[in-house]
């Protein structure tokens, strides 16, 4: 194999690699019982966030439309996932099938919602998805919350079984994998390209004689699905299901890992989903007080920073000449393979749509 | 009689929504953007009511100071905030509103910490009585401030030569531009205007509850977004049907005791349905996309 | 830019294996007994976190101060959980990280459901002050006794016992009609208001309303109740001094507003001004706040003295007597001859004070007299009907 390969190989399967090796690495430790438990939360939050950040990050880098209601499809799936391990666990017991199919449903479930919810929404050019699916996202914790309690659990929440958690990672980590890999697969096929033509040029695609609603509506549903997932995974790996979690600052703060680790680059959101969990965990513990405040405005000033940095027309000129392919380029002679994103193809020269 | 009541409380909280839900439809109109910052500027404005309350100890002083706060603020946040960003993605300036939104929730909480302050001197109290009813003197006086301010927006808007000049923004900026209007400027003035009804709107809020928090505006911020969307977005009298519309569901809704705790999510499922029936809203025009 | 993305996530990813890894090594083992909590030591609900943390520290301190149990000391673990459920299994694992052995569990009720099944796996003895839903300790109904939680104890009154014990006291007076004014997305309110509906008797009407979220806009709510003349409040004080600055000339001034002990510390929020409230203002609680005589008043002057009164409420005094009924339980545990040392198991220290908390182990405190729990983990004690502020005449 010559250097090159290895190169597109892994450029192709480093994340993968990587994530199987934590999960591998840690699934040993768990095993010779030397993983602290607190590390084990750790790695079923990262792989939560992950899922739920590369899956919105489908909608926002890849359809080019905001969802503000990530957390309430989440809802949907924690919820009716949930109520299928409740119900199936006095007959499979607390075992991988119930997880399994309860993941499943809570997908499914999930997806449906973003069908009904993008049905309309997706034939209107504009903000409306944004504003559509914060309504839903209001709508789903509140009639959560208020089904009779035999159904739901009312406001104390649903208490559903939580899976061992020396295993619990193992699963979220696989379905990391499965989420990146069906996104991958997605966007270099034939209908990601057509996506990303929607995405840069509606009226164009429009046009070419793509059916523009099908392939949005496809998009969301599959993102809608593994936001799912992750709810029944979230659901397994807390007691009880309170509908107060899935707020709208949940989905916000989704969100703000998909814009950190740059709008449209997977392993950036990989990237920043990780980072920005591992921080939030590590410092829970840590500050107390005014601090924990703190971070919140820097949250919010990183974000307002890298956006503007990112996208604002003037800097332009600015940012190819300082930008971290450029510095990371000081460090890399031996290979200078042009490498072309996805998102480059037939983008538009004044950068209108990103 | 019940239901009268609770229609004239509707009227009330509605006027509140309407005239926040104006400064959310100015500033679509004529920048084009959703400023998701709108609420928060709600609720600085309170803040500021709650330290000049405190210094001067007047509420008239305190609503003029949260004004030209607001006005000021308004004025930076689209200067630092959102200009830079002109002719970038609209998911970019979102985003930013975002940010800048919980920017300035975390500010306040590191100012003021994040219990509850009870501008007490805001309140208006007493009723103005009819018969066996009454009607409290706050929600005359919000329905009258909500009456002046459509007036004189509107005839702001149609007879001015700003006001002119913010119709032409919104109706091609390109066009606009050539015709020598100053853009920049006006949409300037544009979040001036929307913050300062934004400082109205905090008071109308407070004067009627005076409870403060970090959190006042964000709510009734979001709502009153549903509201303008619902009246379609970008058109002044339909900020006002919208937000008027909302409020008399949310009170008929909240004295309905079996349907109160769903009051948020039967305001959501009406703007789903008015956008499933017709996406621009009531009054909204359907704009063509030009290639 | 994909690849550099990719060096940065391998760094990342290595970084975070190594920094995991190593810290894994040291685990703590302890030579003073550890008392684990968590709660609300920022956010809204902050004050109620603060107040128990103070407190907690103060008693430890004073345990300390006079020699520990044995010449073995006590530390106190706090960790702040935001009344974020999600937050709870960080910290618990925290806590399990610093030895703990006994715990106070969590200040308010959502996140305690959390802890409840963190600690019911591990077997760790805990008393809450302050997290009141009767899931916190008790899984089972009446027709379905179920003991999941039988390592959790409440200091405070459970929710389902507070709307009990206040509809036996409304149904004492003789109301035709009531009104009820309470959070349908809280599960405090919500508990408190299904037991109390529940016990109050059927010739008593009830006129009900009720909000969510965190707006504090009464009107719509202020219309329906503006004629009772009895209103039954299960809410947190801020929504509380809300709704009655807002009401206070639309409901009749001979009125009497009724909470539980969410009421607890309304005559010092901030910019509240009590005096200008005409009506009554009760509730029912387990904590006098005014109190001149006794251990009430003693730990209200040593708090105040301490760290001011802002903070200073009924979860606070609350927390104190845990860290005392948890010292006292041992104190006598040991006396017995049981092996308690630092260090020790968590679980076997969790049997041992079950054993004497369900075998009529007594505090006294300055919550109350002679309390004793059950083996659900439900406190015995009275509630004491307090006025807060008597209705101006």
């Amino acid at each position: 194999m010559d250097k090159k390969a290895v190169f597109n190989f892994l450029k192709r399967y480093l994340s993968y690699i990587i994530i199987a090796a934590v999960a591998l690495f840690y699934t040993v430790m768990s095993l010779t019982g030397s993983a602290k438990t607190a590390d084990l939360y750790l790695l079923e939050k990262i792989a939560i966030a992950i899922i739920l950040a590369v899956s919105l990050g489908m909608v926002v880098g890849f359809l080019g439309e905001l969802s503000l209601g990530h957390a309430g499809f989440m809802c949907v799936g924690a919820y009716l996932g949930g109520k299928v391990s409740v119900i199936l666990e006095p007959v499979l017991g607390n075992s991988f099938p119930t997880l399994l199919i309860s993941i499943i449903v809570g997908g499914l479930v999930a997806a449906l919602a973003g069908v009904v919810i993008g049905l309309p929404a997706l034939r209107l050019r504009g903000d409306y998805l944004a504003i559509v699916t914060l309504a839903f996202g209001e709508i789903a914790r509140s009639l959560f919350m208020n089904a009779p309690e035999a159904l739901f659990g009312g406001t104390t929440g649903l208490k559903s079984p939580r899976f061992d958690k020396n295993s619990l990672f193992i699963v979220a980590f696989a379905f990391v994998l499965i989420t990146i890999a069906v996104t991958q697969n997605l966007l270099h096929s034939k209908h990601g390209r057509a996506v990303t033509s929607i995405r840069d040029n509606e009226i164009a695609a429009r046009a070419m004689g793509i059916d523009v609603t099908k392939y949005k509506l496809l998009v969301f549903m599959i993102s809608s699905f593994f936001a799912g997932v992750a709810g029944v995974l979230f659901s397994y790996s807390n007691s009880r299901i309170q509908s107060a979690s899935f707020d709208y600052n949940y989905s916000i703060e989704i969100l703000v890992m998909v814009v950190l680790g740059g709008i449209g680059s997977i392993n950036g959101s990989i990237v920043a989903a990780t980072l920005i969990t591992f921080l939030n965990v590590k410092l829970q513990t840590m500050l107390t007080g005014d601090l924990a405040v703190l971070q919140n405005l820097f949250y919010a000033l990183i974000l307002i920073v890298i956006v503007i940095y990112k996208n604002a027309p003037a800097l332009k000129t600015f940012r190819e000449k300082y930008n971290f392919k450029n510095f990371m380029a000081l460090f890399r002679k031996k290979y200078p393979i042009k490498i072309r994103r996805f998102s480059d193809y037939g983008r538009r020269k004044n950068n209108q749509h990103l | 009689m019940k239901f009268l009541i609770a229609l004239i409380n509707g009227l009330s909280a509605g006027g509140t929504y309407a005239i926040i839900a104006l400064g959310y439809t100015m500033v679509y109109g004529i920048a084009k953007m959703l400023n998701f910052a709108h609420g928060d500027v709600i609720m600085a404005g309170g803040y500021m009511m709650f330290v000049t309350l405190t210094l001067l100890g007047h509420p008239l002083w305190a609503v003029a100071a949260a004004v030209v706060f607001c006005v000021v603020l308004g004025i930076v946040i689209e200067r630092f905030a959102y200009r830079p960003l002109r002719g970038a993605s609209p998911l970019a300036v979102l985003i930013t509103a975002i940010g800048v939104s919980s920017l300035l929730q975390s500010l306040a909480q590191i100012l003021f910490g994040s219990a509850t302050k009870m501008p007490v001197k805001l309140q208006i109290s007493g009723a103005f009585k009819i018969g066996s009813f009454d009607i409290a003197y706050s929600t005359l006086i919000t329905l009258a401030v909500t009456v002046v301010v459509m007036a004189v927006l509107t005839l702001f808007v149609n007879y001015s030569k700003t006001g002119r000049a913010m119709i032409a923004v919104s109706e091609d900026r390109d066009a606009a531009l050539l015709m020598g209007i100053n853009t920049n400027a006006i949409i300037t003035i544009t979040f001036a205007i929307g913050s300062a009804l934004a400082a109205i709107a905090g008071y109308l809020m407070l004067c009627k509850a005076p409870s403060l928090s970090t959190t006042l505006g964000a709510m009734p911020g979001i709502k009153a977004f549903t509201a303008a969307v619902i009246g379609g977005i970008g058109s002044i009298p339909g900020a006002m049907v919208g937000g008027i519309l909302l409020g008399v569901i949310e009170s008929l809704s909240y004295s309905v005791p079996a349907l109160a705790p769903y009051t948020d999510a039967v305001e959501f499922a009406i703007l789903i349905i008015v956008l499933l029936v017709k996406p621009s809203g009531i009054l909204g025009k359907m704009r063509r996309e030009k290639v | 830019m994909k690849k550099t993305a990719m060096k940065v996530l391998a760094l990342v990813m290595c970084a975070l294996l190594a920094a995991t890894a190593f810290v894994g090594c040291g685990a703590n083992k302890a030579d003073t007994y550890v008392i684990g909590m968590s709660g609300p030591l920022t956010g809204a609900a902050a004050v109620y976190g603060v107040a128990v943390k103070n407190s907690a520290q103060m008693a430890v301190d004073e345990i300390n101060a006079a020699g520990g149990l044995d010449g073995v000391m006590f530390t106190l673990e706090a960790f702040d959980d935001q009344h974020d459920a999600t937050k709870v299994a960080t910290n618990y694992a925290a806590m399990v990280d610093k030895g703990m052995v006994v715990s106070l569990g969590c200040v308010t009720t959502n996140p305690g459901l959390e802890f409840t099944e963190l600690s019911a796996e591990d077997n760790v003895f805990f008393i809450t002050p302050s997290a009141s839903a009767n899931a916190i300790v008790y899984a089972g109904t009446e027709d379905e006794p179920e003991d999941l939680y039988t390592n959790g104890y409440q200091m405070c009154f459970a929710d389902g016992n507070q709307g009990t014990v206040a509809a036996d006291y409304v149904n004492t007076l003789d109301y035709t009609s009531i009104g009820i004014f309470y959070k349908s997305d809280d599960p405090y309110s919500k508990g408190i208001y299904d037991a109390f509906k529940a016990t109050l008797k059927e010739s008593i009407a009830t006129v009900e309303a009720s909000f969510v979220g965190d707006g504090l806009d009464f009107t719509t709510q202020i219309e329906l109740l503006k004629d009772c003349k009895f209103i039954f409040m299960p809410i947190y004080y801020t929504p509380a001094s809300a709704f009655m600055t807002q009401a206070k000339d639309k409901v009749a001034a001979d009125a009497i507003y009724y909470g539980c002990d969410g009421f607890d510390g309304i005559e010092s929020a901030e910019g509240f001004d009590i005096t200008a409230i005409p009506q009554e203002i009760s509730m029912l609680s387990h904590f006098n706040s005014k109190a001149t005589e006794g251990a009430a008043a003693e730990y209200i002057k040593k708090y105040t003295e301490k760290f001011g009164a802002e903070t200073l409420n009924q979860f606070g005094a609350s927390a104190y007597d845990c860290v005392y009924a948890i010292y006292n339980a041992m104190k006598e545990a040991k006396a017995e001859g049981k092996d308690i040392a630092p260090g020790m198991d968590a679980s076997e220290l969790c049997e041992i004070l079950k054993a004497k908390f369900n075998g009529g182990f007594t505090y006294s405190g300055n919550t109350g007299d002679n309390i004793t729990w059950e083996s659900t983990g439900y406190v015995n004690k009275t509630a004491i009907a307090f006025v807060i502020k008597e209705a101006n005449a």
